[in-house]
């Protein structure tokens, strides 16, 4: 089912929204769901410009982030402060990274 | 070398402090408090003592090695305190071969007094033209007499009046009061000794002597380079500072608005990093500015009001937070004036916000009323009954004003994260020895200490171990002299960590292992909890209050769930 996102970018993602001339947030529309590799495909950023992608509040990866249509997204890039980083599971393992 | 000056005879003795050897920073503040002072001291009292130490790296010129420890028995919580700050004292004091300035005792006579450090040892001076003044201009008097190069740590009215939310302000590196030992009122036990301020004059010292000076610079080498190729430590805080914050925390949700009653708040993005970066560089102000000497991370800034004037410095995410949306305000340049009038008055900006976040939810103004809450705090520099209540702290003011929701742990007002949102930050303040206090739970290398991985920080599992850990390594970096924020490379590359133990070893001729370092932080907290406990604070107060456990959270609608007999296992070791 397709919709809108309502998109936002820190940090320096959020001066290249401006750049680009995009809100902040900004309003996207999704032909239903999308992988976080694929959303950063089609706003055509590249993938280690973001560390953790916020979904409705919660921290996800870039290559395990599932967004839907409807959702309240957000793009962290790297550099955010820590120990914060690891309370708030930017630091995460992806599964097949071992202990 | 220690010195120990007496304020009722003014007597001014010197030592080699052979009962600490081995000891800096945090570890070597809170065992001197707890072996020197009685725990049922009273705070103001001629019992409770007031030492300002250096840390195990001070005046070597490692990276990031400028912060010092002061330590007292807490007029807020009560408990042990240890408040850690930058700016140049703590490399001065270094140079000087200082490893603590012990004040002891109360003074026959109501003045000001300056205790003034140089190679020629410390003289206590009297100053009574310092008498009322804040700190700005306490500064400006100090730096007349004194010259421009010397560091300066002094209080304000609020510590003169002894206020438990007073704070020691310290002057920079170009000699601005922008760093402060804030937390837990120790600039109030400086005011119980009539001590105005402190002066450090390093001219003629020379760089401290090394053990093994090659393998120091091996050491400063490996944690130089971590902190350069760092994205946290080498673009994230030079670039926003720590006040990029705002708009991660209120995106998860864990920003707590309006006295703690929401998660998110609509006005982050106008007091977020990404804000104060724009207005600095619109203004002609700067953000990426080193705190102390040594500093490369660059977290600190220097803001400008709307005519180009410098109106405060080091505007950190805690005080935009505290000062912005905690008491529902999103407008900066009102939050940079309540910093510099904490700063001048001489209060903590933590617990000044927090307080005018409970005192709002009282009724004393309106959440969002910025213009109303720069006046409250005037009230505190007039020392007016009302300003003495928000002076006296956040737990003081919910109790005058009848209010249920007070966000404190053992008296002192909790920082900026929600923990109903972020919950291994809330087992830390509910546990930790200070009272409430975020930076009791900085991070280490996650292979050493299986740091990250699976937790959650909606669930409660997991918390207590990452939480213990945390506690454990802040406490070892709170004893180097070391500035926290390494922590943010240490976790992530190994090699930092080794370059903090080789320069550790390298300085006095050691030969310990991270697990030896790590012992440290532990026995600092064992020394911490055994003080506290007789002190009458024990395992019954290691809790957040009620309501946590009792209301949701929006937007995620959590409690803290982290059952009370889990917290109570964090010190199992
Ligand atoms: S990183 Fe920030 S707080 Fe730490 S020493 Fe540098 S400027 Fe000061």
């Amino acid at each position: 089912m397709s919709g809108t996102i309502e998109l936002r970018a820190f940090m320096g993602l959020a001066d290249t929204f401006r750049e680009r001339g995009w809100g902040n947030p900004r309003q996207l529309s999704l032909d239903g769901p999308t992988s976080g590799c694929e959303l950063l495909a089609k706003l055509d950023i590249p993938v280690e410009q973001v560390e953790g992608i916020f979904i409705n509040g919660k921290v996800s990866l870039p290559p395990v982030a599932v967004v839907n249509p409807g959702d309240r997204v957000a793009l962290a890039p790297p550099g955010i402060p820590g120990p914060y980083r690891v309370l708030l599971g930017f630091k995460r393992k992806l599964p097949g990274e071992g202990e | 070398m220690f010195y120990r000056v007496n304020m009722a005879t003014l007597a001014v003795s010197k030592d080699d402090g052979a009962q600490y050897q081995g000891l800096g920073g945090r570890a070597l503040s809170s065992r001197i408090v707890s072996a020197e002072v009685d725990p049922q001291a009273h705070p103001l009292g001629a019992s409770n003592k007031l030492v300002f130490v250096t840390g195990l790296l001070s005046g070597t010129g490692a990276p990031n090695a400028g912060r010092m420890s002061l330590g007292a028995k807490s007029p807020l919580t009560g408990t042990i305190k240890e408040s850690n700050v930058g700016g140049a004292m703590g490399n001065k004091l270094g140079r000087l071969g200082i490893r603590g300035i012990i004040v002891e005792d109360l003074p026959a006579k109501d003045t000001a007094y300056v205790l003034k450090v140089s190679a020629a040892g410390l003289v206590v001076e009297e100053m009574p033209e310092l008498k009322g003044l804040d700190i700005y201009d306490t500064v400006a008097k100090l730096q007349q007499k004194y010259g421009e190069k010397v560091a300066i740590g002094c209080i304000g009215t609020a510590g003169e009046n002894k206020m438990a939310s007073a704070c020691v302000g310290f002057t920079d590196m170009e000699g601005a009061p922008t760093r402060q030992a804030g937390r837990g009122g120790l600039g109030a036990v400086m005011g119980s000794k009539s001590v105005k301020a402190i002066i450090a004059d390093d001219a003629g010292t020379q760089m401290v002597p090394f053990a093994d000076e090659a393998a120091f610079r091996a050491g400063t080498k490996k944690l130089a380079n971590a902190l350069l190729t760092h994205p946290v430590t080498s673009q994230g805080l030079p670039t926003y500072g720590t006040d990029v914050l705002v708009n991660i925390l209120s995106e998860a949700g864990g920003l707590p608005t309006r006295n703690f009653s929401s998660g998110r708040f609509e006005g982050a993005n106008n007091i977020g990093g990404e804000t104060l970066n724009a207005t600095a560089k619109e203004r002609g102000g700067k953000t990426g500015h080193a705190c102390s000497p040594g500093c490369i991370i660059r977290c600190s800034n220097i803001y400008k009001d709307k005519k180009g004037e410098v109106l405060t410095g080091g505007l950190e995410y805690e005080s935009c937070w505290s000062l912005g949306a905690d008491i529902g305000v999103d407008n900066l340049d009102d939050i940079a004036v309540m910093n510099r009038l904490c700063d001048d008055i001489g209060v903590d900006t933590i617990e000044m916000g927090v307080t005018l976040g409970v005192a709002m939810e009282g009724g004393v103004a309106s959440f969002g009323d910025g213009k109303a809450a720069i006046e409250l705090i005037k009230e505190v520099g007039k020392a007016t009954p009302l300003g003495r209540i928000l002076g006296g702290g956040a737990e003081l003011t919910g109790k005058t004003y009848g209010v249920r929701r007070v966000p404190t742990v053992k008296g002192q007002a909790i920082p900026a994260y929600d923990p109903r949102a972020v919950k291994g930050v809330g087992v830390t303040y509910a546990t930790t020895t200070m009272g409430a206090d975020h930076t009791a739970g900085y991070s280490v290398t996650a292979n050493i200490l299986s740091v990250g991985g699976k937790v959650d920080p909606l669930k409660p599992e997991g918390q207590v171990d990452l939480s213990r850990n945390l506690q454990i390594a802040t406490a070892f970096l709170d004893s180097t002299g070391l500035c926290l924020f390494v922590a943010f490379a240490v976790l992530d590359i190994p090699e930092a960590l080794d370059g903090i133990v080789e320069m550790c070893n390298a300085r006095f001729g050691w030969n310990k292992t991270a697990g030896d370092y790590l012992e440290m932080g532990k026995q600092v907290l064992r020394d911490e909890r055994a003080f506290n406990a007789g002190a009458g604070i024990g395992a019954g107060d290691d809790d957040l209050p009620e309501f946590f456990r009792k209301e949701p959270l929006p937007p995620h609608n959590t409690v803290f769930d982290i059952p009370k007999k889990d917290l109570d296992t964090v010190f199992n070791f």
